[in-house]
């Protein structure tokens, strides 16, 4: 028993340490291109990340950025209250979308150290909806948005949205939508899963803070207050993707619902890119909720990394080009999207920002509007 | 930090080392026409130990196409991809039940939306992403669609309905409950029968049932999978259409009109998904992988290559992709919802099959084969639906004319058949030679007796050589002989034992069935494989 015990321990703890050094390797390679010398004490960190932020740690530069402050960095994407179930031995840091999955994962940390888990917030970024413009204009005829002069940019109402699907309208109903073949069926917004993933339960904090007349659900009994239609958003759209990438694929790839919740990163990204926008609208709900990339350190290495995030003006200004807005003075975002102002709300004018509810609560809302909240 | 260093390095080398020498085999071509028997990962010739730089995938079938793209890819990233085929549940039962982490670091089926609704993968899966798009479609002979007069960009699923509802129209689709083109499929006729307006519920369904049983009336062919589905509708004029992803049907031989019904079609995303089993290094490959395929440069190539959609920002699907949008109809979100779609499906929408399996009971098969054969048979009654008619014709030297038997399941009291089946198999026993194709007459004479509306199919098992009665010639010129609508009933026959793969995949390619191979895999692998045919 004693022996079988020990030898599987071991056995983990080689394997953790064959995996980092394997993708140390890996990665030291990519990044010196395999002539230099690697004898300086490079600090391997390796961690579970938002799909939303896959790219950011995927670019070239950012992975020399890094290099330079000697880390190399290894993820894989997970939805971020999925990130829960993964063993997280071998990780460093998880690097969910809000705060809400942190303390779960703080407690999960095999350090228990509070200074060293304490979670670090380095840049943000506000959930958005996108449209295509036949179906923003829809929306603007029928007082459920207004757009800017351009129409590639506007602002959703929240109320007259939320009054939409109470009332079960479609698309059909809604003048000026004849003619256009995806515009049919009930109206309503894709999200994510909002049991295992960020965005879709940032949904739902936004959506029952404006039902509930500016409330934010504090207890069960304000849960129950907008269950009703917190679970209609979420029925009406049958099965959900786990992670914010997928929806948004699906719309650039010109499938899926005419509208879905994004977040503002994922839009900005492709225009710092200078990616052909297409007919592509951003839509900036009046209520919305900012995801606050929250990185929890679960090592030393993990947590130097986060402040390293959070403060090289180098990295701060590469997080920029992938769409976050980072924490602290704005300037740095909006002279970046100075030339984008037709597709993005640089200031957020207009844009209240709903209280998130604690993790908790917000969990309990997101299985709830999934009927997974009692055992049927 | 420093001190242990030198020790993790040692050791990270002897790893290296030992990985290299573990992994010996390397990939060969895919054989699509022979398929083996189900139920776990094959250690087959792939081989399914792992080796750095490749990534073992369990993929979708129709993949295939992207050889020259993941060749590409290779070149770019140094990561090869390594494939295997299965069919969609297969791929969910080997995640469910943690088989697939033992041969495999990723998948890749053309949509995870089944796999979500069981609970019992979620911990195994992690980082998806989303490569390329393809809706189900209807693809329709132009000669069909000349004939019903219609403009294949305003048809919807009401007029596709009410064409086969007056016999004007048919069509073959993949199996539902096997490959997710055969369940999208399902979805979006379920979805626009009922003009359900968001996610389809379970009165959605009830509602548009008898809609949906007209429509199936009209469903020729069925499927395990979508290779064969193209194969065989290759042999069928009287089939006037295929639903099956649109890039498939681009790519079918001879010419189809692909209609993306105006009411809404479901689409595929192709997302490339780790297990989270996968080792560190594995997931890194299957990084560079992903960021490599959403490059623009690679998305061109794919949309050119394969007919699927980019998923890229300014990249435009190639020239033959329609871009006027259609709405996306909703996958249901439960799985309740999904699995009572296909139980209907199953035992009250489609037409019943029919299926003679002829199963050499020669004194070959005496003993341990005999018993496989019993057991199998006992597994595959499991699996018999609603409506279905079974005949077991075991042969020795001739039909054991006695011992035929025919039973059909009656949704009243399905057991009864069942017991019965499972009874008769029990009762078998092993004597006499081996005559094959004498048999195989008795069966279509059968068959022929009463041509009822119904899947109608042969399978043949056997362990050996034909020995007695007609030869293989004289079966031939009696197939050929046949009606035309005799003849569309195929033989699926099953290598097993002794017998012999070039006859049998003869008779296969004669009658336009399909070779299975219960040697590479099991006996009641093959049973249940063949049932998605039926």
């Amino acid at each position: 028993m004693g022996f079988r015990e020990h030898s599987a321990r071991v056995r983990r703890i080689l394997g953790i340490v064959l995996a980092v050094l394997l993708l140390g390797g890996v990665a030291a390679v990519l990044v010196t291109g395999g002539d230099k010398d690697t004898d300086t004490a490079t600090k391997t960190v390796r961690g579970v990340i938002g799909s939303e932020k896959a790219e950011f740690f995927a670019d070239p530069q950012v992975v020399k950025a890094l290099a330079v402050k000697g880390f190399t960095v290894g993820t894989e994407t997970s939805g971020s209250w999925d990130m829960d179930e993964l063993p997280l031995d071998g990780y460093d840091f998880a690097f969910p979308s809000s705060r809400g999955p942190a303390d779960g994962l703080r407690a999960k940390a095999k350090t228990k150290d509070k200074a060293t888990t304490a979670p670090l917030r380095p840049f943000y970024s506000p959930l958005v909806v996108v449209a295509h413009s036949p179906a923003a204009r829809v929306l603007a005829d029928n007082g459920l948005a207004t757009l800017g002069p351009r129409g590639t940019t506007g602002t959703l109402r929240m109320d007259a949205y939320l009054a939409a699907a109470r009332a079960d309208r479609t698309w059909q109903q809604l003048k000026g939508s004849a003619g256009h073949a995806e515009l049919s069926g009930t109206l309503f917004i894709t999200s994510t899963d909002p049991v295992a993933s960020n965005s879709g339960a940032l949904y739902l904090a936004a959506a029952s803070y404006v039902a509930d007349g500016g409330k934010v659900a504090g207890d069960s009994a304000a849960v129950t207050r907008t269950a009703p239609l917190m679970r209609k958003l979420i029925q009406v759209q049958g099965a959900q993707q786990a992670s914010s990438d997928a929806p948004f694929r699906d719309f650039v790839s010109g499938v899926g619902n005419p509208l879905v919740l994004v977040y503002e990163s994922q839009v900005a990204a492709q225009l710092l890119a200078s990616r052909p926008m297409g007919d592509l609208v951003v839509l900036y709900p009046d209520t919305t909720v900012n995801s606050d990339h929250t990185l929890v350190p679960l090592t030393e290495n993990g947590r130097a990394l986060g402040e390293l995030l959070s403060n090289d003006p180098e990295l701060r200004k590469l997080a920029v080009r992938h769409g976050f807005r980072p924490q602290g003075p704005a300037a740095e975002f909006t002279s970046a999207t100075g030339s984008h102002a037709a597709y993005l709300n640089q200031t957020l004018t207009g844009v209240r920002q709903a209280p998130v509810p604690t993790g908790k609560v917000l969990h309990e809302m997101a299985l709830r509007a999934r009927d997974q909240g009692d055992p049927a | 930090m420093r001190k242990t260093a030198s020790l993790p390095r040692a050791l990270a080398a002897l790893a290296l080392a030992l990985l290299v020498t573990a992994t010996g085999s390397s990939c060969s071509t895919i054989d699509n026409s022979t398929v083996g028997g189900q139920g776990g990962p094959t250690p087959d010739r792939y081989g399914t130990s792992y080796a750095p730089g490749t990534l073992r995938v369990l993929a979708s079938s129709e993949l295939a196409d992207m050889a020259p793209v993941l060749e590409e890819a290779r070149k770019a990233t140094g990561v090869t991809v390594r494939p295997t085929y299965a069919g969609t549940l297969d791929a969910v039962e080997q995640i469910a039940s943690g088989e697939a982490e033992k041969a495999y670091d990723a998948i890749w089926l053309s949509s995870n939306d089944y796999l979500r609704l069981r609970p019992d993968t979620a911990g195994r899966i992690t980082g998806e992403t989303p490569v390329m798009t393809s809706p189900v479609a209807v693809g329709v002979r132009p000669a069909a669609l000349a004939r019903l007069g219609w403009d294949p960009a305003k048809v919807t699923w009401s007029q596709l309905h009410r064409a086969v509802a007056e016999k004007k129209l048919t069509y073959g689709m993949t199996d539902p409950k096997r490959s997710n083109s055969g369940f999208s499929a399902l979805v979006s006729v379920a979805s626009g029968l009922s003009g359900a307006q968001s996610a389809l519920t379970g009165q959605d369904v009830a509602r548009a049932t008898p809609r949906l049983k007209e429509f199936f009336a009209g469903q020729k062919l069925t499927s395990g999978s979508s290779g064969w589905l193209a194969t065989a509708y290759g042999r069928r004029a009287d089939v006037d259409a295929l639903v099956n992803y649109e890039s498939v049907l681009l790519s079918a031989p001879g010419k189809l009109t692909v209609i993306r019904p105006s009411d809404g079609v479901v689409t595929a995303d192709y997302p490339l998904t780790l297990l989270t089993s996968a080792r560190a290094e594995a997931k890194e490959a299957a990084g560079r992988l992903t960021a490599h395929l959403r490059t623009p440069e690679a998305q061109r190539r794919i949309t050119e290559t394969t007919l699927r959609r980019p998923v890229v920002l300014g990249v435009p699907p190639a020239p033959a992709l329609a871009e006027d949008k259609r709405r996306e109809l909703p996958f249901p979100g439960s799985r309740a919802v999904a699995d009572d779609l296909l139980d209907s499906y199953d035992n009250t929408l489609r037409r019943p099959s029919r299926t003679v399996y002829v199963l050499d009971t020669s004194g070959s098969m005496a003993g341990e084969r005999l018993e496989r054969l019993k057991a199998a048979l006992a597994e595959l009654t499991g699996d018999f639906r609603n409506r279905e008619e079974v005949t077991l014709m075991p042969f020795g030297s001739a039909v054991k004319q006695g011992e035929v038997r025919t039973h059909t399941v009656d949704p009243a009291s399905p057991r009864t058949a069942l017991d019965a089946i499972r009874s008769d198999a029990t009762g078998l026993t092993a004597s006499g030679g081996t005559a094959i194709y004498s048999s195989l007459q008795e069966a279509y004479r059968f068959l022929g007796k009463a041509p009822g509306d119904t899947f109608t199919s042969v399978v043949l098992m056997t362990d050996g050589e034909n020995t007695d009665g007609d030869p293989a010639s004289a079966f031939d010129s009696f197939y050929r002989s046949l009606p035309a609508e005799q003849r569309r009933t195929p033989v699926f026959p099953i290598l097993f034992g002794d017998s012999d793969r070039g006859e049998l995949d003869h008779l296969a390619a004669l009658t336009g069935g399909r070779l299975f191979d219960a040697n590479q895999g099991s006996l009641d692998g093959a049973f249940e494989e063949i049932r998605g045919y039926q």
